[in-house]
């Protein structure tokens, strides 16, 4: 059984198509990426895909989330469905931690909701215990020094590392990661990506990655659907796309690919 | 974590927060004094009419000889309840309505945004008189209810439009993604990120309610006597202003004192409540 399927998606903002009759599934531990140029309704989907839309948009069609079907379901049921089945990892690493909390309360958060949900209780030393664990696992440094401190007081990277801390922390079998990288630098990116792969392959973890760039995505998913104006107008395994890409906008994104990697080899 | 053990935690403290304490301090001292000591009876005739400060009088006596800095120190004692509990109502109610529309429907918001923003245009003063006007008698409790509804509006219309800002993070979404409900993010994502921002606008508020509290009892609406607020103080000095200032000029820095001290506290610990603002380490 599938994890996530979507079934012919729709979103409209006051009657005016956002996405239209998008679809998508992701099995357990399947590596699926979502690409598009800025604006193409690659957030929106992945809001659908949890139920976290914006009021203002409405949804039509069908998600399935977990086995439940997300469109329509009162609150009450999806608080429950996403504790377990999914996690966000956003674009901007500035608004991903709440700026007043001290980064191990954030991540102890999400540890005690778990834990509470599994049935047992999980307070003091052992959940410090927990807690510099996970900020272990995403290779933080000092992690002693990072729970002590506030949002501010680490870099951008760190931030996101510890923001995917908090995303395992609810041990999910779905990883949505949006833009994860975008923000960085590009050695931080490069890390980063390595770092959401190595956990995804070893918790067997399910993803869904969101790009507009090409290379980031070919690099860590198995499939991928395009998107453009919030149309998908490709499907299939990252070989096959990319390698002899159908439609016109992939065949531009594939160029403008291959144009950047010529111009970072120097050769014309 | 106390204001207080932060406070203590941290010697370098901001000059504003002591100024600020200090005159809150006075006043709050000032209050309590009153309750088992004054100078003189406030209601007694104990000197000269209209005299000039004196060391008998520190403040002279108003135009029934009745000694003016006891009707102060009692006054100080209204204006801390009022202020207190005018701004207490306000952000009860406010604060509750802003999130409600923060967190409601479209349909809803629009309708409630739209509600407080006409209740905005008119001035907090009118909505206090006509509060009171519609309870057919004047009391301390009705002034506070009054001053209290009507700067609900300014409270719930900031709350509101701090909440939604806050709403749109990243780690709400993230929150939310991991199963934590509405009430859950309320308390612990909302309500600290805004309380900033609301605790210095609840200091200008004590002020606005301070000087509402005045000029409601300066028009005969607000606490009837004895509470010698510093509002009916100013109200009584009018007619003497050139022959004797200092019933208008005590009353005033009082007035003015208290709600500069205020401001200034609430600076000070916003400061204490926001980590990144603090001095760094
Ligand atoms: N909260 C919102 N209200 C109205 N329109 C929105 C909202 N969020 C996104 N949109 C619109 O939906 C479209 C798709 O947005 P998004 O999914 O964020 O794009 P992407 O993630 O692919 O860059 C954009 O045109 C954007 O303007
Ligand atoms: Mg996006």
């Amino acid at each position: 059984m599938s994890l996530l399927t979507i079934d012919g998606l729709n979103l409209t903002i006051d009657g005016k198509p956002l996405v239209s009759n998008l679809s998508l599934s992701i099995g357990p531990g399947e590596r699926l990426g979502l690409i598009g140029e800025s604006g193409s309704g690659k957030s929106l989907t992945a809001m659908a895909a949890t139920g976290l839309l914006p009021r203002a948009i409405l949804p039509s069609g069908s998600v399935t989330l977990g086995g439940q079907q997300v469109i329509g379901a009162p609150d009450r049921v999806l608080d429950a469905l996403r504790a377990t089945v999914a996690a966000f990892v956003f674009q901007e690493p500035l608004t991903a931690l709440d700026p007043l909390l001290r980064v191990g309360r954030q991540v102890a958060e999400p540890l005690q909701r778990r834990a509470r949900r599994d049935g047992r209780a999980l307070a003091g030393a052992a959940l410090n215990r927990e807690v510099l664990a996970l900020l272990e696992q995403v290779a933080l440094p000092q992690p002693e020094r990072i729970a002590r401190s506030y949002p501010h007081e680490i870099s951008g990277g760190q931030r996101q590392r510890v923001a995917i801390a908090m995303a395992l922390a609810c041990r999910p079998q779905l990883l949505i990661a949006d833009e994860p990288t975008t923000a960085l630098d590009v050695t931080t990116q490069a890390e980063i990506l390595k770092l959401i792969d190595g956990l995804v392959r070893e918790r067997g973890m399910a993803l869904l990655f969101i790009s507009h760039d090409l290379p980031v995505v070919a690099e860590i998913v198995e499939r991928v659907v395009v998107m453009r104006k919030g149309v998908a107008v490709e499907a299939g395994p990252v070989r096959e796309v990319f390698g002899a890409p159908r439609h016109d906008y992939t065949r531009s994104l594939v160029a403008a690919a291959k144009a950047f990697d010529a111009a970072l080899e120097g050769t014309p | 974590m106390s204001a207080v053990a932060a406070i203590a935690r941290r010697p370098r403290t901001s000059l504003t927060l002591w100024i600020g304490l200090a005159l809150v301090g006075i006043h709050v001292a000032v209050a309590l004094l009153s309750l088992v000591w004054t100078p003189y009876d406030p209601t007694g005739m104990t000197g000269g009419r209209l005299a000039p400060p004196s060391w008998a009088h520190w403040a002279g006596t108003d135009r029934l000889g009745r000694d003016f800095f006891t009707q102060i120190m009692i006054g100080s004692r209204i204006a801390l309840i009022v202020g207190t509990s005018a701004v207490a109502v306000g952000a009860l109610i406010g604060v509750t309505l802003g999130m409600l529309a923060a967190f409601a429907t479209r349909l809803l918001d629009d309708a409630l945004a739209a509600t407080l923003d006409i209740l905005i245009a008119f001035p907090t003063l009118l909505i206090a008189m006509l509060v009171v006007a519609a309870s057919d008698t004047a009391s301390l409790g009705t002034a506070v209810l009054a001053l209290g509804i009507a700067l609900s509006a300014i409270v719930a219309r900031l709350t509101r439009i701090l909440a939604k800002r806050v709403l749109l993070m990243d780690y709400i979404t993230a929150a939310r993604t991991s199963g934590t409900s509405w009430l859950g993010i309320v308390f612990q994502h909302v309500l600290p990120n805004i309380w900033p921002t609301l605790s210095v606008n609840f200091a200008l508020q004590f002020g606005l309610a301070v000087i509402a509290e005045a000029s409601l009892s300066y028009l005969g609406l607000g606490a009837p006597p004895p509470n010698a607020s510093w509002g009916r103080l100013l109200q009584e000095a009018q007619g003497t202003v050139y022959t004797a200032p200092i019933g208008a000029i005590a009353p005033g820095i009082a007035l003015l004192s208290l709600v500069i001290g205020v401001n200034l506290l609430a600076d000070g610990l916003r400061d204490i409540a926001d980590p990144t603002r603090r001095v760094s380490r």
